[in-house]
């Protein structure tokens, strides 16, 4: 369980002004469940998932995990960033055992359940490739690959298919959603996509644009296993999108008055 | 194709040719005793290498440039590194840097032999200021763009800070790093020569201007050869050794600048 408490973020901006990134969000994530953070971009909602990492310290505020305050990144708690960030000087199956070896796992056994992993994100036969010889799809799924490989209780995702081509984001969020759905990790999924966030979650955490405050919790009722074309079909789905969608568009407008 | 690919490695071997035609040809229409044919100068080459004393002379030099490159680098690829990650050693460090890099280390050569003396001591030291600071500024350079996500990621794999410096920003670092101290070995063999140029007692640059004393072109020359040769020679091996250490960052294409 992570509780988010009271937390608000200011940055200095270049001109030294204070900047109000985050505005007193408070929020529960419950183990197992899918959250998506979903808003505009520049509300705040990566600096949210960064202060979960520990990566950054909320000005105000805290942020727990089981009830221990956060006060630096850890291993349970497993970052996937929209730039991937894999090693480059690693080969595939380097990255992927980076993270195990560094938790003291022999070497042989972390090779096997790194060669698995790397199996099962689809990338058999690349063990030996280095980054750059891979496409944006296959990075991130070897960054998937890489932080599932020290088996994490939770998942932060980073817009990880914002700088994917639509058609290789949608494969990804399938077998992104077959994997999650065998071991039912915790994931808090950042995104600005309205469709993505109702086809991957169980809650959508709707925010305003800057400053970043929660707008409205929305619970996804949408039956499991779930299959896009299934569900691309299904009226409640469509509901879903249009009300989220229509609900932004209100929003646009009256934070746009100065 | 074929032929292609043969002219892109001969074209360093024609181009030194091409220097030496030109060298021959201008020296043989100025006619002058102190600008020797490059056939001359070319002759004069093995009578150095066969000469005990003069071996002797280029081993001593060389051993001083290793001794001032591997201090060097050793102090200025660390320091370099904590330079771009912590802006405490960065604001610390940055201004003497920006005193002493526009200063030509050689013209330091007099001052620190009335320290040092004229010994080795002296002339290694002056090599390894020439070094240090271009090896300095692209390990900041390097390790100042190492990107926040690897680093997070890293922590979050439970690296330590130290951990983190020496295992994801030297190896995220290194072929800036490289870049750095390819340009601190050519920057050796320059202070090397000049080193010996004041304080002449022994080495390659000693020959070379002990000669030059004594009107002996053809050993002048000879000796330009010989330290172009070294520097050649020393560059194609670095860039061995560069590129097979940053292959996974390689460009496919790369423009022949060695004879590697």
């Amino acid at each position: 369980m992570i509780e988010i408490d009271h937390v608000s973020q200011v940055f200095q901006t270049s001109a030294r002004q204070d900047h109000l990134a985050l505005s007193d969000i408070s929020l529960a994530i419950e183990d197992g469940a899918f959250v998506s953070i979903l808003g505009p971009s520049g509300c705040g909602k990566s600096t949210l998932l960064y202060i979960v990492g520990g990566f950054v310290n909320p000005t105000r505020g805290t942020a727990r995990m089981k009830g221990k305050a956060i006060t630096g990144p850890g291993p349970d708690r497993g970052p996937v960033f929209q730039e991937f960030a894999l090693f480059p000087w690693k080969s595939v199956l380097g990255n992927v055992m980076y993270g195990p070896r560094q938790q003291g796992v022999r070497p042989t056994e972390a090779e096997a359940q790194s060669r698995a992993l790397i199996e099962m994100v689809g990338l058999k036969g690349f063990e030996n490739f280095y980054p750059k010889e891979l496409s944006g799809g296959m990075k991130q799924r070897v960054a998937l690959a890489r932080t599932l490989a020290y088996h994490p209780e939770v998942l932060l995702m980073d817009e990880p298919f914002g700088a994917l081509d639509a058609h290789t984001r949608t494969r990804l969020q399938n077998d992104l959603l077959n994997i999650w759905e065998r071991d039912r990790k915790t994931v808090l999924f950042v995104t600005h996509s309205v469709e993505e966030a109702v086809f991957l979650s169980d809650k959508v955490v709707m925010m305003t644009r800057s400053p970043g405050r929660i707008r409205q919790i929305i619970d996804i009722d949408l039956p499991r296993p779930r299959r896009r074309d299934e569900l691309l079909l299904d009226p409640r789905y469509q509901k879903y999108v249009v009300d989220i969608e229509r609900m932004f568009d209100d929003g646009a407008e009256g934070g746009s008055q100065p | 194709m074929m032929g292609r690919m043969l002219l892109r490695r001969l074209a360093p071997l024609l181009a030194c040719i091409g220097l030496l035609v030109v060298w021959q040809v201008a020296a043989l229409a100025i006619n002058n005793d102190s600008f020797p044919t490059a056939i001359g100068a070319i002759r004069a080459v093995p009578d150095i290498l066969g000469d005990k004393e003069s071996l002797i002379n280029i081993l001593a030099s060389l051993r001083r440039m290793a001794i001032g490159f591997g201090t060097a680098v050793a102090i200025s690829i660390p320091l370099g590194l904590l330079m771009g990650r912590s802006r405490v050693v960065a604001s610390f460090f940055n201004p003497l840097l920006m005193v002493i890099y526009p200063v030509p280390k050689a013209a330091l050569m007099p001052i620190i032999m009335l320290w040092l003396g004229v010994g080795d001591l002296s002339k290694t030291l002056v090599i390894f200021l020439g070094v240090s600071l271009p090896v300095i500024y692209h390990s900041f350079e390097g390790a100042k763009a190492v990107e926040e996500k690897m680093l997070w990621s890293a922590a979050a794999m439970g690296l330590s800070a130290t951990q983190r410096l020496v295992r994801i920003v030297l190896p995220a670092a290194l072929p800036e790093i490289l870049t750095g101290c390819r340009t601190g070995l050519v920057l050796a063999l320059i202070t090397m020569i000049t080193s010996e140029m004041i304080a002449r007692q022994s080495g390659a640059g000693n020959i070379l201007f002990n000669a030059l004393d004594m009107g002996q072109y053809d050993t002048v020359f000879a000796m330009i050869i010989i330290v172009g040769a070294m520097g050649i020679g020393l560059d194609a091996a670095f860039e061995r050794i560069r590129a097979r250490l940053v292959r996974w960052s390689e460009p496919q294409f790369d423009i022949p600048l060695s004879f590697s």
